[in-house]
């Protein structure tokens, strides 16, 4: 399937749980494009031939960064475009078929399919937290030169 | 500005700000280090000294003072408002930063975003549907997926705003979800022959998925609050658990009906 038409959806999808989320209407173009290149990333590094649990790691470094990127420049919570984000790399389907396989008796799909799960949310989480963990420059934190007060702690806007 | 050195009636008041603002921030979805870190930001805006303030996913605990002050709050694990996050946010910028005249204005400001709306039910409606058809159709679904995906996701919704109006046990309004989403989705496939059952489930179910929570947890635990990251694992878990029950009682329901018939 076409990679771009894809992607295009996945934004479109991650806009809409923004709203479910109640975002601020001037953040929804930024949580869709937070949402459309961690899937794209996903996409091209299946298409390299990588596994859906390496390809979420790929994926969720650019999606962190992205985030991250926009928190400095809106001057808005990360959490804000993370959390809209990550529902197209999210292990919604494995945590479906995991229940279909085990209500039918396939028992072998079904512990390969919850240990796929488990393998996809640990990627998700450890790209994201080892993102959000790397300090920013001084500079970036308080502005060139110390415009800002120096005695507020200003770092914690920018997690 | 805010009083330099403020009175005990002034520091009551300033511990009390600080607690509504930990308590909104925290009902609303942010992080356990978000919530500690803009408390003491506040604090110290304020000028309020001596402020301690332990955290965790369901409660805060705050003094000031050695012996004089102190405040606890119960918060149950509830839904998300990101609007709301996202100006307390801006309120403790303005605060540490000395653009708000005084206290009363801070109270105010409080007030309104505590009072912010969530969206109107049709929006969340509307928006859950089409969230649904278009992951449907972003897991290379069809169009006809993606309307089956929209119809579950919009039924989905309507569940969610009527379980929540009247305040269903969020566990169990998972589990009917995702059951309705079953059997909605299994119906419509066995209605029409273009619709594939997966493609549609998932999409819809994609809206019950607990990535938040999960999200939420690992950065509490790599944060070092053990407590808090347990206690939203546990929550993910649940969530994750509660919507593989209702895949397996709508299963179980056709199943039987199937027999019956």
């Amino acid at each position: 399937m076409n990679i771009l038409l894809s992607t295009l959806y996945a934004s479109l999808g991650t806009l809409c749980f923004a709203v479910l989320f109640h975002v601020p209407q001037r953040h929804y173009i930024r949580c869709a494009a937070v949402g459309g290149v961690g899937w794209l990333v996903y996409l091209l590094a299946m298409a390299l031939g990588a596994g859906c649990v390496s390809a979420t790691l790929a994926a969720s470094v650019p999606l962190a960064l992205l985030s991250r990127w926009y928190a400095v420049k809106a001057r808005a919570p990360a959490t804000v475009f993370l959390l809209c984000g990550i529902f197209p790399l999210v292990p919604g389907a494995g945590i479906y078929y995991t229940a279909y396989y085990f209500v039918s008796g396939q028992m072998a799909l079904f512990s390969a399919k919850l240990a796929e799960v488990i393998k996809v949310a640990l990627a998700l989480s450890v790209g994201i937290a080892v993102v959000l963990s790397v300090p920013l420059p001084h500079s970036h934190v308080y502005g060139p030169k110390g415009e800002v007060e120096k005695a507020a702690p200003f770092s914690h806007f920018l997690h | 500005m805010f009083a330099q050195n403020p009175t005990p009636e002034q520091r009551r008041r300033a511990l009390e700000l600080v607690m509504e603002i930990g308590a909104a921030l925290m009902e609303n979805g942010a992080e356990v280090f978000r919530v500690q870190q803009t408390m003491y930001i506040i604090a110290h805006a304020l000028h309020l000294r001596e402020f301690t303030v332990y955290v965790i996913a369901n409660g805060i605990f705050a003094t000031a003072g050695t012996n004089e002050l102190s405040a606890l709050r119960h918060i149950p694990i509830c839904g998300m408002h990101l609007g709301r996050v996202t100006e307390l946010n801006a309120l403790s910028r303005d605060m540490a930063e000395g653009r708000v005249e005084n206290i009363t204005q801070a109270e105010m400001r409080v007030a309104f975003i505590r009072a912010m709306p969530p969206s109107p039910p049709w929006a969340q409606v509307a928006a859950s549907g089409a969230g649904a058809a278009f992951f449907a159709m972003m897991f290379g679904g069809t169009l006809a997926d993606g309307l089956a995906a929209a119809a579950c996701g919009s039924a989905l919704g309507c569940f969610q705003g009527w379980s929540e109006r009247h305040s269903m046990a969020p566990i169990f309004a998972r589990l009917l979800g995702s059951a309705l989403v079953y059997l909605l989705g299994q119906s419509i496939a066995a209605a029409c022959a273009a619709v594939q059952p997966d493609a549609a489930i998932i999409g819809a179910l994609l809206v019950l998925t607990p990535g938040v929570a999960f999200t939420s947890a690992v950065r509490d635990l790599l944060h070092g609050d053990y407590l808090s990251g347990s206690i939203r694992l546990t929550d993910a878990f649940l969530s994750a658990g509660a919507m593989a029950c209702g895949v397996f009682v709508s299963y179980k329901l056709i199943e039987w009906g199937r027999a019956l018939l």
